[in-house]
């Protein structure tokens, strides 16, 4: 491989998993921008998602992959998205006027009660999971998706699954933003995050906008988790930090609150990611990473693209 | 020579010009008021004045000074400083392995003694082989990124209200804004704290000066609030107070800054007639303890009361100045606050 | 004269190995004690800024490594420098202090969850520079055997159980002393009134970008003393994954469920959060092993199992039920609840 095909190829890499990323930052974005919670258990919801994904496909082994494929599509983001809803009915609702510190030490618990169920997810005596002998042990997710490339015998490699995670993601994203910017909910959602007292004035039920909220964020991480299993093909319990931590770094790095600094937050994570990955060692990744966010927000503090903050008064 | 000139002063938030070149000259030792309809841009002035905004374009001098900090010898030094201390630090990091096994590895068994002479030559060597990269790079990076972020964030914290506070502003807000939680007695300490010289370790080790200044700063503090008759709340919490009492709590912090120019936004916003008047004899009192007094006001009763000037602006500009009885005649000024009228003309 | 909470703390965590001279009990209580003092050094360093000024840190641990490697470096004979306990000691408060002014000069104007996320940036970039620096800190081995502390000649061995205790306690009450005179003076209250209103406070005159500077630095070197503890307890640096981010959600626990922004407070959560994360877990563990109650394949029995899960639910039945702490300020409480009178 020629210099200019390495750094082509980590492109593409970045590419499909600052997507992946992207999506689980517009989750976390999604819930900052309405109700400024740092929501911790994201990533963890996330985890919990792949480990849906896993069970699906186990319990649907027999069926053609294309219907396999959909029922995972369909059946995870809603298993996340009621479970964020549930989280957010049962936890964070009773703590709206509290100070801001009191729903984030709430959501630190439910990433750690989420950490818990799954390592016992993984126990369960299924045969994906090794019939629960040894529940901490990374899984195998199934190769559902080939990983033929699609240009043919070029040295660098466009896989289906790169494929499959475009296809996914991007008309995803392009939906999120027209539902946020045309339609009544998402219009409420807006309203809402923008002050909550005046859109309730308005006759908006602030609650159940917020509650929709997390329904549509949690069911952008279970879309995440499907893809991101399907590209990696493992999955273990604890991968809910590291992915979280990426995608709360893309969300602040593009302005967090904003939905289109998620998704530039998430590709430059991506990308900066598998440059390091290539050219300084991977063992330096997470510093590299971290370090920019840093160096960023030192000269622009509100992130990429966020919003510059003026206190009233 | 007026205490705070204000000099074209203009905001614009967006597409909206909040204030347009307004131009104010305060003397001191006067009483000015700054009246005008609702959404005029007053508190947006004082905000400029205090430093919470930076001004779109015209600016803001106190006593002679810029309300800001100005780019001197010191802050280039710092600048540098932080640029030179940025690249040593990534030159550092950059090779701190082979750094490590150069001097301290390569110099020390396990129980030996240490020798540093052997250690400068192979220093110097290591430098010299591969110096693009462990030397150069790192350097000009770190002194580029160094300098640049240390440049951002002086820019950013140049104009801020503690720096206007230092000079020699004190404010109210018009909405008031206690610290609820803390005392009355500490709010006003608060207020007098810039002054004093007490440093951290002072107080953590608890030095004789610690001792002494709380002693005076405490009996300070109780002569301001006996000044604005508060002597009898001192230790309840702020929150707790009557809104008059808050009001007139807001002025004691300020006073605690012994400040030179007092902005007092609509301090009898709220109040009842004799608080009003209470009001006003303290406000010519804080004049009379040599304090010029800036002011915004919608009760009428108060400024054409006290003020020696009044300053109006209608839509961000100023239409009017000068003295009590000529502003009330201005016929700008009539038909700002009643609308134009065609039985006038 | 009232005794104040965080006096007769110390003062009964101090007779406690005096009364292990007779019971049994308190002696394996006071072992037990040991960690949770330099717990409390830990959480206290975070009170200053979550408590007193109002700023969210999660990288605490990130500190505590880096004064558990400076100690170890200082200390072990494998290194030319090989100080010895008291001038490392002081060194390493040094180098937390100047690594949380170097953090929170670019970063300290940042808004809080900004901050936030740069704080937990940081715990990352510590841990994994510890662990790829091996040359330097020996990777995942961790610098040891460090020598034990001395004090006027007389040197502290593991088996030893009361110089260890007092030595922390020493340092336990040294740091509550400080952080009390702290907090009741102008630089405390000047903390407050910019956790309250940061704008305000700077319209009068309070600096804030100053302010939390120091707030962070002297955090980081209270956090950095724990971890010096720490080494010097465990007689090793430890190695670096020892220092993740549960060790900040830790520490971060303890301020919250002690009270926020409260000197004893802190004590008692300290006191309880260690206690049940560590002791209580660990005690029924054995239990259940010695009577042949756990199966070592089936993930569901082990008590050790179920950690997060009871950690996880308590955090959040914390907040819902009492979000100021066990042991809340004045000042916290009326926050949280905003429409009772405060008792006079």
């Amino acid at each position: 491989m020629t210099g200019w095909e390495v750094f082509l190829q980590q492109l593409i890499i970045g590419l499909s998993n600052g997507m992946i990323i992207a999506l689980i930052a517009l989750g976390y974005t999604m819930v900052y921008g309405i109700i400024e919670l740092i929501n911790f258990a994201h990533g963890d919801l996330f985890m919990l998602g792949c480990f849906a994904a896993l069970t699906v496909v186990s319990l649907t082994g027999d069926l053609p992959v294309w219907l396999v494929l959909l029922l995972l599509l369909v059946l995870t983001p809603v298993f996340c998205g009621g479970l964020n809803w549930l989280v957010d009915r049962l936890a964070y609702r009773h703590l709206r006027d509290a100070t801001k510190l009191a729903p984030l030490v709430s959501a630190i618990g439910v990433s750690f009660v989420f950490l818990n169920l799954g390592l016992f997810w993984g126990g369960l005596p299924l045969k994906v999971f090794g019939f629960g002998k040894a529940a901490a042990a990374p899984k195998d997710f199934p190769t559902l998706v080939s990983n033929a490339n699609l240009l043919g015998n070029s040295n660098v490699e466009f896989t289906t699954k790169d494929l499959l995670v475009l296809v996914i993601t991007v008309p995803l994203m392009v939906g999120l933003t027209l539902f946020v910017k045309q339609t009544r909910a998402g219009k409420a959602m807006r309203a809402v995050a923008q002050d909550r007292l005046a859109a309730q004035l308005m006759g908006i039920d602030a609650n159940r906008v917020i509650g929709q909220t997390f329904l549509l964020g949690g069911g952008l991480a279970g879309v995440a988790s499907v893809v991101a299993a399907l590209y990696n093909n493992t999955i273990y319990f604890q991968m809910g930090y590291r992915a979280g931590m990426d995608a709360f770094t893309a969300a602040v790095l593009g302005g967090i609150g904003s939905l289109p600094g998620a998704v530039l937050g998430g590709l430059c994570i991506g990308l900066a990611r598998a440059l390091s990955d290539q050219y300084i060692a991977t063992r330096w990744t997470n510093v590299m990473v971290f370090a920019i966010l840093i160096l960023v927000l030192v000269f622009r503090p509100s992130g990429l693209l966020g919003a510059k903050h003026r206190e009233k008064v | 020579m007026s205490l705070l000139q204000v000099d074209k002063l203009t905001m614009r938030f967006g597409g909206l010009v909040a204030v347009d070149a307004v131009t104010l000259e305060i003397p001191p030792g006067e009483i000015v008021s700054l009246i005008g309809p609702n959404g005029a841009g007053k508190t947006t002035v004082f905000n400029a004045i205090t430093g919470i905004y930076e001004p779109s374009a015209g600016g803001v001098r106190f006593a002679g000074h810029e309300t800001r900090s100005e780019f001197c010898g010191s802050v280039a030094v710092l600048l540098l400083l932080t640029g030179f201390l940025t690249a040593g630090a990534l030159i550092l990091l950059c090779n701190i392995e082979s750094l490590w096994e150069v001097v301290i590895t390569g110099n020390y068994q396990y129980r030996q003694v240490f020798q540093w002479k052997p250690a400068n030559i192979a220093f110097t060597t290591y430098f010299s082989e591969n110096s693009g990269t462990r030397l150069i790079l790192p350097a000009v990076l770190g002194l580029f990124l160094g300098l640049a972020g240390a440049w951002a964030v002086w820019q950013r914290s140049r104009r801020a209200p503690e720096v206007a506070a230092h000079a020699g502003i004190a404010r109210t807000f018009q909405n008031i804004r206690l610290f609820n939680q803390m005392t009355v007695l500490d709010n006003v300490l608060l207020g007098m704290d810039t002054r004093l010289q007490t440093r951290f370790w002072h107080a953590a080790l608890r030095l004789p000066l610690f001792w002494r200044e709380r002693r005076e700063a405490t009996s300070k503090a109780i002569e301001i609030l006996r000044f604005v008759d508060l002597d009898r709340e001192v230790n309840q919490l702020a929150e707790n107070l009557s809104y008059g009492h808050q009001r007139r709590l807001e002025i004691a912090r300020a006073l605690a800054m012994q400040p030179k120019l007092i902005l007092l936004d609509e301090p009898a916003a709220g109040l009842n007639p004799a608080e009003s008047q209470a009001l006003m004899e303290l406000i010519r009192q804080i004049r009379e303890r040599g304090i010029t007094v800036l002011l915004i006001e919608h009760d009428m009763q108060v400024v054409m009361g006290i003020s020696d000037r009044i300053a109006v602006l209608d839509y961000g500009e100023k239409i009017a100045e000068g003295t009590p009885a000529e502003v009330r005649a201005n016929p700008a000024v009539i038909e700002a606050y009643l609308g134009k009228s065609d039985a006038s003309t | 004269m009232k005794l104040r909470f965080h006096w007769a703390f110390l003062l009964v965590a101090a007779l406690v190995p005096v009364v292990g001279l007779f019971v049994p009990a308190a002696r394996s209580l006071g072992e037990l004690l040991r960690p949770i003092f330099i717990m409390a050094i830990l959480a206290l360093g975070l009170n200053i800024l979550t408590g007193f000024t109002g700023i969210l840190n999660l990288g605490v641990a990130a500190f505590m490594a880096l004064g558990a490697y400076a100690y170890a470096i200082l200390t072990c004979d494998i290194y030319p420098f090989q100080f010895g306990f008291w001038p490392a000691v002081m060194l390493t408060v040094l180098v937390g202090l100047l690594a949380g002014l170097m953090l929170g000069l670019p970063t300290i104007r940042l808004r809080g969850d900004y901050l936030a996320i740069v704080t937990l940036g940081f715990g990352e970039i510590v841990q994994d520079s510890l662990k790829n620096m091996d040359v330097i800190t020996k990777g995942t081995q961790g610098i040891n055997p460090l020598p034990g502390p001395t004090f006027a000649g007389y040197m502290f061995r593991s088996e030893t159980y009361a110089p260890w205790y007092y030595l922390f306690l020493g340092f336990l009450a040294l740091v509550v002393l400080l952080n009390r005179n702290l907090q009741r003076s102008r630089v405390g209250r000047a903390w407050i009134a910019i956790r309250e209103d940061e704008l305000a406070a700077s319209c009068m005159g309070v600096n804030p970008m100053k302010m939390k500077l120091l707030a962070f630095s002297l955090g980081a070197a209270q956090c950095s003393l724990a971890g010096a503890l720490w080494a010097s307890f465990l007689g090793s640096s430890g190695e670096p994954g020892n220092y993740d981010f549960q060790v900040s959600i830790i520490a971060l626990c303890i301020v919250i469920v002690g009270g926020m922004g409260n000197i004893a407070g802190v004590l008692l959560g300290a006191l309880v959060v260690v206690g049940c994360n560590s002791l209580v877990l660990e005690t029924f563990t054995n239990f259940l092993k010695a009577h042949e109650l756990i199966s070592s394949t089936n993930v569901y029995t082990a008590p050790g199992n179920w950690k997060y899960m009871l950690f996880g639910l308590a955090l959040i039945l914390m907040m819902r039920f009492k979000p100021e702490g066990l042991l809340p300020s004045r000042q916290v409480k009326a926050e949280l609840h905003p429409h009772e009178p405060p008792p006079s």
